[in-house]
């Protein structure tokens, strides 16, 4: 933990931030039980990040749809591991939610990461990155119901990738 | 007078209270939400007199990084 006077907060060489999205009314949404910005989680020297994100879902919020991580980045003095974790909008009850918009991406360069990444910028390419599932992977497709996928048929795919 | 602490979490949540609660609930909270373990000594460490109080004249300080850090 920080030793700061001010506020803890995680810290750790691998962390994991958490983005967990519902469909409100056919609209994406941002939700979670610190709010509806990104969750940051530790991961122990021995744990496995989606273990860590899926036993810490469900003790918090309840059993998810989906845990995927869909990109990474260096920020925070650490690897920070980018999660969607897409639950059922009847999980959601008192938490914080906010409608998730649209962002143009930060990209990187050639041979370089991009010089800042905003957390919408984050969901963007995670939600690219669940477009990309939900056209490639049966389980996925299997999971997400088809109002997600007609959801997700504006966002440009995207496979997993460096942020930065 | 009763001591009285805060504590708060990055995330945005806080505590308030004798210093039993505060440790306690920051634990659990920790634990629960964002997969962190922490001593007591660590949390108190972190506190800070709740509006209002004086500070402790002999704050607790924080055990070193070996003693009961998380994994890393």
């Amino acid at each position: 933990m920080t030793h700061l006077h001010e506020s803890f907060d995680v810290e750790g060489p691998v962390q994991a931030e958490v983005f967990v999205v519902w469909l409100h009314d056919g609209r994406l949404e941002s939700t979670g039980p610190c709010g509806s910005g990104p969750w940051m989680l530790e991961v122990g020297a021995s744990e496995h990040p989606v273990d860590v994100v899926g036993r810490i879902v469900r003790g918090a919020i309840g059993e998810p749809i989906l845990v995927h991580s869909t990109s990474w980045r260096r920020d925070r003095d650490a690897v920070i591991l980018s999660f969607v974790v897409v639950i059922d909008g009847s999980l959601v009850g008192s938490m914080e939610s906010t409608a998730i918009t649209r962002i143009d991406l930060a990209r990187s360069g050639a041979t370089a990461a991009p010089a800042s990444i905003a957390s919408a910028q984050v969901v963007e390419h995670g939600l690219r990155h669940l477009a990309w599932l939900v056209q490639d992977d049966p389980v996925v497709a299997a999971e997400l119901s088809d109002a997600w996928a007609d959801a997700l048929a504006d966002y440009v795919p995207e496979p997993f990738r460096a942020l930065g | 007078m009763d001591e009285r602490l805060t504590n708060r979490c990055a995330c945005g949540w806080e505590i308030t209270g004798p210093p039993e609660d505060v440790v306690t609930a920051t634990i659990e909270h920790g634990q629960r939400l964002h997969n962190m373990t922490a001593t007591r000594e660590q949390i108190l460490a972190q506190t800070v007199p709740a509006a209002g109080a004086a500070r402790p004249a002999s704050p607790v300080e924080p055990e070193t990084p070996s003693g009961g850090e998380s994994p890393t």
